[in-house]
Protein backbone atom coordinates (compact mmCIF):
# COMPACT_ATOMS: atom_id res chain seq x y z
CA UNK A 1 0.00 0.00 0.00
CA UNK A 2 1.31 3.42 -0.91
CA UNK A 3 1.69 5.50 2.25
CA UNK A 4 2.70 8.81 0.64
CA UNK A 5 1.58 12.00 2.37
CA UNK A 6 1.27 13.73 -0.99
CA UNK A 7 -2.41 13.52 -2.12
CA UNK A 8 -1.34 13.70 -5.78
CA UNK A 9 0.55 10.43 -5.35
CA UNK A 10 -2.36 8.75 -3.55
CA UNK A 11 -4.78 9.78 -6.32
CA UNK A 12 -2.72 7.82 -8.81
CA UNK A 13 -4.31 4.59 -7.49
CA UNK A 14 -1.15 2.59 -8.10
CA UNK A 15 -2.29 -1.07 -7.96
CA UNK A 16 -0.74 -3.09 -5.13
CA UNK A 17 -2.54 -6.44 -5.32
CA UNK A 18 -3.48 -6.31 -1.59
CA UNK A 19 -7.03 -7.10 -0.45
CA UNK A 20 -8.92 -4.44 1.49
CA UNK A 21 -12.45 -4.63 2.93
CA UNK A 22 -15.15 -3.02 0.82
CA UNK A 23 -16.06 0.32 2.38
CA UNK A 24 -19.76 0.56 3.27
CA UNK A 25 -21.66 3.66 2.19
CA UNK A 26 -21.36 6.33 4.88
CA UNK A 27 -25.10 6.84 5.37
CA UNK A 28 -28.03 5.91 7.58
CA UNK A 29 -30.71 3.41 6.59
CA UNK A 30 -33.95 4.58 5.05
CA UNK A 31 -37.49 4.84 6.39
CA UNK A 32 -40.73 5.11 4.40
CA UNK A 33 -43.00 7.99 5.35
CA UNK A 34 -46.80 7.99 5.13
CA UNK A 35 -48.83 11.18 5.48
CA UNK A 36 -52.47 11.89 6.30
CA UNK A 37 -53.49 15.25 4.86
CA UNK A 38 -56.75 15.62 6.78
CA UNK A 39 -58.42 13.80 9.63
CA UNK A 40 -60.60 11.03 8.21
CA UNK A 41 -58.56 10.76 4.98
CA UNK A 42 -56.34 7.74 4.38
CA UNK A 43 -52.57 7.68 4.78
CA UNK A 44 -50.51 7.92 1.59
CA UNK A 45 -46.84 7.15 0.95
CA UNK A 46 -45.09 10.50 0.67
CA UNK A 47 -41.36 9.71 0.48
CA UNK A 48 -38.25 8.50 2.25
CA UNK A 49 -35.89 9.85 4.93
CA UNK A 50 -32.48 8.69 6.14
CA UNK A 51 -32.24 8.19 9.90
CA UNK A 52 -30.41 6.12 12.55
CA UNK A 53 -33.67 4.86 14.13
CA UNK A 54 -37.47 5.12 14.03
CA UNK A 55 -37.77 8.03 16.47
CA UNK A 56 -35.29 10.14 14.52
CA UNK A 57 -36.99 9.11 11.26
CA UNK A 58 -40.28 10.43 12.60
CA UNK A 59 -38.63 13.74 13.60
CA UNK A 60 -37.16 14.21 10.16
CA UNK A 61 -40.29 13.06 8.32
CA UNK A 62 -42.46 15.59 10.12
CA UNK A 63 -40.56 18.58 8.75
CA UNK A 64 -39.65 17.09 5.33
CA UNK A 65 -43.25 16.34 4.49
CA UNK A 66 -45.52 18.65 6.46
CA UNK A 67 -43.83 22.03 6.77
CA UNK A 68 -45.61 23.59 3.80
CA UNK A 69 -48.97 21.82 3.90
CA UNK A 70 -51.63 21.08 6.42
CA UNK A 71 -51.11 17.64 7.87
CA UNK A 72 -53.11 15.56 10.35
CA UNK A 73 -50.74 12.66 10.94
CA UNK A 74 -47.55 10.87 9.90
CA UNK A 75 -46.24 7.37 10.40
CA UNK A 76 -42.87 5.84 9.50
CA UNK A 77 -41.58 2.32 8.89
CA UNK A 78 -38.09 1.10 8.16
CA UNK A 79 -37.72 0.32 4.43
CA UNK A 80 -36.57 -3.27 5.04
CA UNK A 81 -39.86 -3.95 6.87
CA UNK A 82 -41.93 -3.12 3.80
CA UNK A 83 -42.70 -6.25 1.74
CA UNK A 84 -43.49 -5.57 -1.90
CA UNK A 85 -45.02 -7.50 -4.81
CA UNK A 86 -43.93 -7.25 -8.45
CA UNK A 87 -45.48 -4.55 -10.68
CA UNK A 88 -48.19 -5.15 -13.27
CA UNK A 89 -49.43 -2.94 -16.12
CA UNK A 90 -52.59 -2.02 -18.07
CA UNK A 91 -55.59 -4.16 -16.98
CA UNK A 92 -53.53 -6.77 -15.17
CA UNK A 93 -54.44 -6.90 -11.47
CA UNK A 94 -51.46 -7.99 -9.32
CA UNK A 95 -53.86 -10.10 -7.23
CA UNK A 96 -54.24 -12.38 -10.30
CA UNK A 97 -50.69 -13.48 -9.57
CA UNK A 98 -51.08 -14.02 -5.82
CA UNK A 99 -51.35 -17.65 -4.72
CA UNK A 100 -54.24 -18.68 -2.46
CA UNK A 101 -51.91 -20.89 -0.49
CA UNK A 102 -49.49 -19.42 2.00
CA UNK A 103 -47.04 -20.48 4.69
CA UNK A 104 -48.53 -21.09 8.14
CA UNK A 105 -45.55 -20.06 10.27
CA UNK A 106 -45.63 -17.16 12.74
CA UNK A 107 -47.91 -15.79 15.47
CA UNK A 108 -51.08 -14.03 14.41
CA UNK A 109 -50.85 -10.23 14.50
CA UNK A 110 -52.06 -7.26 12.49
CA UNK A 111 -50.72 -6.32 9.03
CA UNK A 112 -51.33 -3.17 6.97
CA UNK A 113 -52.02 -3.29 3.21
CA UNK A 114 -51.06 -0.52 0.74
CA UNK A 115 -52.13 -0.35 -2.92
CA UNK A 116 -50.74 1.35 -6.00
CA UNK A 117 -53.82 2.18 -8.06
CA UNK A 118 -52.12 4.32 -10.74
CA UNK A 119 -48.65 3.80 -12.17
CA UNK A 120 -46.42 6.72 -11.24
CA UNK A 121 -48.55 7.69 -8.22
CA UNK A 122 -48.08 6.88 -4.57
CA UNK A 123 -49.24 3.91 -2.51
CA UNK A 124 -52.39 4.39 -0.44
CA UNK A 125 -53.22 2.71 2.85
CA UNK A 126 -56.20 0.41 2.21
CA UNK A 127 -56.78 -1.39 5.50
CA UNK A 128 -55.47 -3.98 7.90
CA UNK A 129 -55.81 -7.72 8.28
CA UNK A 130 -54.83 -10.19 11.03
CA UNK A 131 -52.38 -12.80 9.69
CA UNK A 132 -49.43 -14.96 10.70
CA UNK A 133 -46.97 -13.57 8.13
CA UNK A 134 -46.73 -11.07 5.27
CA UNK A 135 -47.56 -13.62 2.57
CA UNK A 136 -50.70 -14.74 4.39
CA UNK A 137 -51.82 -11.11 4.85
CA UNK A 138 -51.51 -10.62 1.09
CA UNK A 139 -53.45 -13.81 0.32
CA UNK A 140 -56.22 -12.81 2.77
CA UNK A 141 -56.54 -9.40 1.10
CA UNK A 142 -56.90 -10.96 -2.34
CA UNK A 143 -60.64 -11.92 -2.34
CA UNK A 144 -61.62 -8.29 -1.62
CA UNK A 145 -59.69 -6.81 -4.52
CA UNK A 146 -59.41 -9.47 -7.23
CA UNK A 147 -62.55 -8.30 -9.08
CA UNK A 148 -62.16 -4.53 -8.73
CA UNK A 149 -60.09 -1.98 -10.65
CA UNK A 150 -56.59 -3.25 -11.37
CA UNK A 151 -54.07 -2.89 -8.53
CA UNK A 152 -50.54 -2.61 -9.92
CA UNK A 153 -48.47 -3.18 -6.81
CA UNK A 154 -49.05 -4.06 -3.13
CA UNK A 155 -47.02 -3.31 0.00
CA UNK A 156 -47.53 -5.31 3.20
CA UNK A 157 -46.24 -4.04 6.57
CA UNK A 158 -46.54 -5.56 10.02
CA UNK A 159 -48.41 -3.00 12.16
CA UNK A 160 -45.94 -3.36 15.04
CA UNK A 161 -43.11 -2.27 12.70
CA UNK A 162 -44.76 1.15 12.26
CA UNK A 163 -44.12 4.17 14.49
CA UNK A 164 -47.35 6.14 14.93
CA UNK A 165 -47.84 9.52 16.63
CA UNK A 166 -48.81 9.31 20.32
CA UNK A 167 -52.29 10.58 21.14
CA UNK A 168 -50.80 13.24 23.45
CA UNK A 169 -48.55 14.57 20.69
CA UNK A 170 -51.44 15.07 18.24
CA UNK A 171 -51.46 18.79 19.12
CA UNK A 172 -48.33 19.23 17.04
CA UNK A 173 -50.40 19.15 13.86
CA UNK A 174 -52.14 22.25 15.15
CA UNK A 175 -49.81 24.94 13.77
CA UNK A 176 -50.02 28.59 12.74
CA UNK A 177 -52.06 28.38 9.50
CA UNK A 178 -50.07 31.10 7.72
CA UNK A 179 -47.36 29.11 5.92
CA UNK A 180 -47.29 30.91 2.58
CA UNK A 181 -44.20 32.89 3.58
CA UNK A 182 -42.33 29.59 3.20
CA UNK A 183 -42.98 29.52 -0.55
CA UNK A 184 -41.02 31.64 -3.02
CA UNK A 185 -44.23 32.22 -5.03
CA UNK A 186 -45.71 34.25 -2.16
CA UNK A 187 -43.17 37.02 -2.80
CA UNK A 188 -44.31 37.50 -6.43
CA UNK A 189 -40.78 38.17 -7.58
CA UNK A 190 -41.60 37.90 -11.31
CA UNK A 191 -44.32 40.57 -11.05
CA UNK A 192 -41.97 42.88 -9.21
CA UNK A 193 -39.18 42.45 -11.74
CA UNK A 194 -41.63 43.15 -14.58
CA UNK A 195 -42.88 46.29 -12.84
CA UNK A 196 -39.30 47.42 -12.26
CA UNK A 197 -38.37 46.89 -15.92
CA UNK A 198 -41.44 48.83 -17.07
CA UNK A 199 -40.48 51.70 -14.80
CA UNK A 200 -36.97 51.68 -16.26
CA UNK A 201 -38.17 51.70 -19.88
CA UNK B 1 -55.59 45.82 32.18
CA UNK B 2 -52.03 47.07 32.51
CA UNK B 3 -51.00 47.79 28.93
CA UNK B 4 -47.40 48.60 29.77
CA UNK B 5 -47.00 45.25 31.53
CA UNK B 6 -48.51 43.38 28.56
CA UNK B 7 -46.22 45.19 26.12
CA UNK B 8 -43.15 44.34 28.17
CA UNK B 9 -44.21 40.68 28.17
CA UNK B 10 -44.94 40.61 24.42
CA UNK B 11 -41.70 42.35 23.50
CA UNK B 12 -39.48 39.92 25.35
CA UNK B 13 -41.27 36.89 23.90
CA UNK B 14 -41.21 38.30 20.36
CA UNK B 15 -37.56 39.34 20.57
CA UNK B 16 -36.54 35.95 21.99
CA UNK B 17 -38.25 34.15 19.11
CA UNK B 18 -36.91 36.47 16.43
CA UNK B 19 -33.29 36.45 17.60
CA UNK B 20 -33.06 32.71 18.23
CA UNK B 21 -35.01 32.03 15.03
CA UNK B 22 -32.48 34.07 13.10
CA UNK B 23 -29.53 32.45 14.88
CA UNK B 24 -30.81 28.94 14.23
CA UNK B 25 -31.39 29.79 10.58
CA UNK B 26 -27.64 30.29 10.25
CA UNK B 27 -27.42 26.47 10.24
CA UNK B 28 -29.29 26.29 6.93
CA UNK B 29 -27.01 24.50 4.50
CA UNK B 30 -24.59 23.43 7.25
CA UNK B 31 -26.70 20.96 9.27
CA UNK B 32 -25.19 17.58 10.19
CA UNK B 33 -27.38 15.74 7.65
CA UNK B 34 -29.82 16.87 5.01
CA UNK B 35 -32.98 15.86 6.87
CA UNK B 36 -31.81 17.53 10.07
CA UNK B 37 -30.77 20.64 8.18
CA UNK B 38 -34.32 20.95 6.86
CA UNK B 39 -35.93 20.20 10.23
CA UNK B 40 -33.77 22.70 12.13
CA UNK B 41 -34.26 25.40 9.48
CA UNK B 42 -37.99 24.79 9.46
CA UNK B 43 -38.19 25.22 13.24
CA UNK B 44 -36.19 28.45 12.89
CA UNK B 45 -38.85 29.64 10.44
CA UNK B 46 -41.55 28.69 12.96
CA UNK B 47 -39.86 30.94 15.51
CA UNK B 48 -39.65 33.88 13.13
CA UNK B 49 -43.33 33.30 12.26
CA UNK B 50 -44.22 33.27 15.97
CA UNK B 51 -42.33 36.53 16.55
CA UNK B 52 -44.18 38.09 13.63
CA UNK B 53 -47.52 37.14 15.22
CA UNK B 54 -46.38 38.68 18.55
CA UNK B 55 -45.22 41.92 16.87
CA UNK B 56 -48.63 42.04 15.20
CA UNK B 57 -50.30 41.93 18.65
CA UNK B 58 -48.00 44.78 19.71
CA UNK B 59 -48.95 46.71 16.58
CA UNK B 60 -52.61 46.34 17.54
CA UNK B 61 -51.67 47.92 20.89
CA UNK B 62 -50.24 50.95 19.09
CA UNK B 63 -46.61 49.94 18.49
CA UNK B 64 -44.99 50.37 15.04
CA UNK B 65 -45.41 47.92 12.12
CA UNK B 66 -43.87 44.44 12.72
CA UNK B 67 -41.18 44.95 10.04
CA UNK B 68 -40.17 48.31 11.50
CA UNK B 69 -39.98 46.90 15.02
CA UNK B 70 -38.00 43.87 13.88
CA UNK B 71 -35.52 45.61 11.58
CA UNK B 72 -35.08 49.19 12.76
CA UNK B 73 -34.02 48.84 16.39
CA UNK B 74 -30.50 48.66 17.79
CA UNK B 75 -29.29 46.07 20.29
CA UNK B 76 -29.99 48.20 23.39
CA UNK B 77 -33.66 48.33 22.34
CA UNK B 78 -34.00 44.54 22.18
CA UNK B 79 -35.46 42.58 25.12
CA UNK B 80 -34.33 39.06 24.27
CA UNK B 81 -32.42 37.02 26.82
CA UNK B 82 -28.68 36.76 26.16
CA UNK B 83 -29.00 32.99 25.61
CA UNK B 84 -30.77 33.67 22.29
CA UNK B 85 -28.05 35.90 20.84
CA UNK B 86 -24.97 33.77 21.61
CA UNK B 87 -23.19 32.47 18.49
CA UNK B 88 -24.15 28.99 17.30
CA UNK B 89 -20.84 27.37 18.18
CA UNK B 90 -20.84 23.71 17.18
CA UNK B 91 -23.96 21.60 16.83
CA UNK B 92 -23.75 20.39 20.44
CA UNK B 93 -24.17 23.95 21.73
CA UNK B 94 -27.02 24.71 19.33
CA UNK B 95 -28.83 21.53 20.39
CA UNK B 96 -28.42 22.25 24.10
CA UNK B 97 -29.65 25.82 23.65
CA UNK B 98 -32.60 24.54 21.59
CA UNK B 99 -33.40 22.05 24.39
CA UNK B 100 -33.18 24.60 27.25
CA UNK B 101 -34.94 27.39 25.37
CA UNK B 102 -37.77 25.43 23.77
CA UNK B 103 -38.81 23.68 26.97
CA UNK B 104 -39.01 27.10 28.64
CA UNK B 105 -41.14 28.38 25.78
CA UNK B 106 -43.39 25.33 25.53
CA UNK B 107 -44.24 25.84 29.22
CA UNK B 108 -44.53 29.63 28.86
CA UNK B 109 -47.08 29.28 26.05
CA UNK B 110 -48.94 26.57 27.96
CA UNK B 111 -49.25 29.01 30.90
CA UNK B 112 -50.21 31.88 28.59
CA UNK B 113 -52.95 29.85 26.91
CA UNK B 114 -54.96 30.56 30.08
CA UNK B 115 -54.08 34.26 30.13
CA UNK B 116 -56.78 36.81 30.91
CA UNK B 117 -55.41 38.80 27.95
CA UNK B 118 -57.49 36.97 25.35
CA UNK B 119 -55.55 37.74 22.11
CA UNK B 120 -52.39 36.36 23.72
CA UNK B 121 -54.23 33.32 25.11
CA UNK B 122 -55.59 32.47 21.64
CA UNK B 123 -52.23 32.88 19.93
CA UNK B 124 -50.47 30.84 22.62
CA UNK B 125 -52.88 27.95 22.05
CA UNK B 126 -51.99 27.95 18.36
CA UNK B 127 -48.24 28.15 19.02
CA UNK B 128 -48.30 25.24 21.49
CA UNK B 129 -48.64 22.77 18.64
CA UNK B 130 -45.46 23.99 16.95
CA UNK B 131 -43.61 24.00 20.27
CA UNK B 132 -44.66 20.40 20.92
CA UNK B 133 -42.69 19.34 17.88
CA UNK B 134 -39.74 21.54 18.86
CA UNK B 135 -39.49 19.95 22.31
CA UNK B 136 -39.94 16.46 20.86
CA UNK B 137 -37.09 17.22 18.47
CA UNK B 138 -34.84 18.51 21.27
CA UNK B 139 -35.77 15.61 23.53
CA UNK B 140 -35.03 12.93 20.96
CA UNK B 141 -31.63 14.39 20.10
CA UNK B 142 -30.59 14.95 23.72
CA UNK B 143 -31.63 11.45 24.71
CA UNK B 144 -29.88 9.98 21.69
CA UNK B 145 -26.57 11.84 21.99
CA UNK B 146 -26.68 12.16 25.79
CA UNK B 147 -26.16 8.39 26.10
CA UNK B 148 -24.29 7.57 22.89
CA UNK B 149 -20.49 7.88 22.85
CA UNK B 150 -17.87 9.41 25.12
CA UNK B 151 -17.44 12.24 22.64
CA UNK B 152 -21.14 13.03 22.25
CA UNK B 153 -21.72 12.94 26.02
CA UNK B 154 -18.74 15.15 26.88
CA UNK B 155 -19.57 17.63 24.12
CA UNK B 156 -23.17 17.97 25.31
CA UNK B 157 -22.04 18.20 28.94
CA UNK B 158 -19.61 21.05 28.18
CA UNK B 159 -22.27 22.91 26.24
CA UNK B 160 -24.80 22.36 29.02
CA UNK B 161 -22.38 23.81 31.59
CA UNK B 162 -21.70 26.77 29.34
CA UNK B 163 -25.34 27.48 28.46
CA UNK B 164 -26.94 27.03 31.89
CA UNK B 165 -26.16 30.48 33.39
CA UNK B 166 -27.55 32.07 30.23
CA UNK B 167 -30.62 29.81 30.30
CA UNK B 168 -31.38 31.09 33.81
CA UNK B 169 -31.43 34.58 32.23
CA UNK B 170 -34.63 33.57 30.37
CA UNK B 171 -36.40 34.01 33.73
CA UNK B 172 -35.15 37.51 34.52
CA UNK B 173 -38.05 39.05 36.48
CA UNK B 174 -40.14 41.73 34.82
CA UNK B 175 -40.68 45.09 36.60
CA UNK B 176 -44.39 44.22 36.26
CA UNK B 177 -44.47 40.72 37.80
CA UNK B 178 -47.03 41.78 40.42
CA UNK B 179 -49.47 43.34 37.91
CA UNK B 180 -49.14 40.41 35.50
CA UNK B 181 -49.98 37.96 38.28
CA UNK B 182 -52.75 39.90 39.98
CA UNK B 183 -54.50 40.58 36.68
CA UNK B 184 -54.21 36.93 35.60
CA UNK B 185 -52.15 37.77 32.52
CA UNK B 186 -49.15 35.60 33.35
CA UNK B 187 -48.23 33.59 36.41
CA UNK B 188 -44.68 34.97 36.53
CA UNK B 189 -41.08 34.06 35.67
CA UNK B 190 -40.42 32.26 38.97
CA UNK B 191 -43.33 29.86 38.48
CA UNK B 192 -42.18 29.27 34.91
CA UNK B 193 -38.62 28.56 36.04
CA UNK B 194 -39.74 25.94 38.56
CA UNK B 195 -41.82 24.04 36.00
CA UNK B 196 -38.99 24.27 33.47
CA UNK B 197 -36.41 22.94 35.91
CA UNK B 198 -38.60 19.94 36.75
CA UNK B 199 -39.06 19.18 33.05
CA UNK B 200 -35.44 19.43 31.94
CA UNK B 201 -34.29 17.48 35.02
CA UNK B 202 -36.64 14.67 33.99
CA UNK B 203 -35.09 14.50 30.50
CA UNK B 204 -31.47 14.93 31.63
CA UNK B 205 -31.95 12.11 34.18
CA UNK B 206 -32.67 9.73 31.29
CA UNK B 207 -29.21 10.42 29.86
CA UNK B 208 -25.65 10.24 31.15
CA UNK B 209 -25.51 14.04 31.43
CA UNK B 210 -25.37 15.88 34.76
CA UNK B 211 -27.47 18.98 35.36
CA UNK B 212 -25.20 21.69 36.86
CA UNK B 213 -26.22 22.78 40.38
CA UNK B 214 -28.07 25.99 39.58
CA UNK B 215 -27.79 27.37 43.11
CA UNK B 216 -24.06 27.85 42.50
CA UNK B 217 -24.52 29.65 39.16
CA UNK B 218 -24.72 33.38 38.53
CA UNK B 219 -27.62 33.87 36.08
CA UNK B 220 -26.78 36.03 33.05
CA UNK B 221 -29.40 38.76 33.43
CA UNK B 222 -29.82 42.12 31.74
CA UNK B 223 -31.11 41.08 28.32
CA UNK B 224 -34.69 42.06 29.17
CA UNK B 225 -33.47 45.61 29.91
CA UNK B 226 -31.44 45.94 26.72
CA UNK B 227 -28.05 44.86 28.09
CA UNK B 228 -26.52 42.46 25.61
CA UNK B 229 -23.31 40.67 24.74
CA UNK B 230 -21.15 41.90 21.86
CA UNK B 231 -22.80 39.24 19.66
CA UNK B 232 -26.24 40.84 19.25
CA UNK B 233 -25.45 44.00 17.26
CA UNK B 234 -23.61 42.17 14.42
CA UNK B 235 -26.58 39.76 14.17
CA UNK B 236 -28.99 42.73 13.87
CA UNK B 237 -26.79 44.46 11.31
CA UNK B 238 -26.76 41.37 9.13
CA UNK B 239 -30.46 40.58 9.59
CA UNK B 240 -31.55 44.11 8.67
CA UNK B 241 -28.91 44.81 6.01
CA UNK B 242 -31.22 44.44 3.02
CA UNK B 243 -34.28 45.96 4.70
CA UNK B 244 -32.37 49.13 5.62
CA UNK B 245 -31.25 49.78 2.02
CA UNK B 246 -34.84 50.79 1.28
CA UNK B 247 -37.24 50.56 4.26
CA UNK B 248 -40.19 51.55 2.05
CA UNK B 249 -39.68 48.71 -0.46
CA UNK B 250 -42.58 46.33 -0.95
CA UNK B 251 -41.68 42.68 -0.22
Amino acid sequence: MNKSLDPRVNRLNIPTGELTPKVPLDQFGTFEVFVQIKEGKGYRHEGIVHAPNRDMAFLFAKEQFSRRLMCAGIFVVETRNVFVTAFTEDKDNIYNHISDTYPEDGEEEQYEIFHLEKRGKQHDHIGSVPAKNHQQALALAKPNFIDGDPIFNVWVVKTSDILFTNEEDMIMWNTLPEKKFRDASDYRAADKIKEFKERQA
Amino acid sequence: MSEIAIKELLYKIADDQLILGHRNSEWTGFGPLLEEDIAFSSMAQDKVGQSQAMYQLLHELGEAEPDTVAFMRNSDQFHNCQLAELPNGEYDFSLIRHFLFDFAYAIRFEMLSNSSYVPLAKLSKKIQGELRYHTMHANTWIKQLGSATEESISRLQNSLNEAMPYALGIFEPSPYEAELKSEGIFDGEEALKEKWLAKITEVINQTQLQLPDITTLEPKMGGRAGQHTEHLQPLLDEMAEVFRIDPTADW
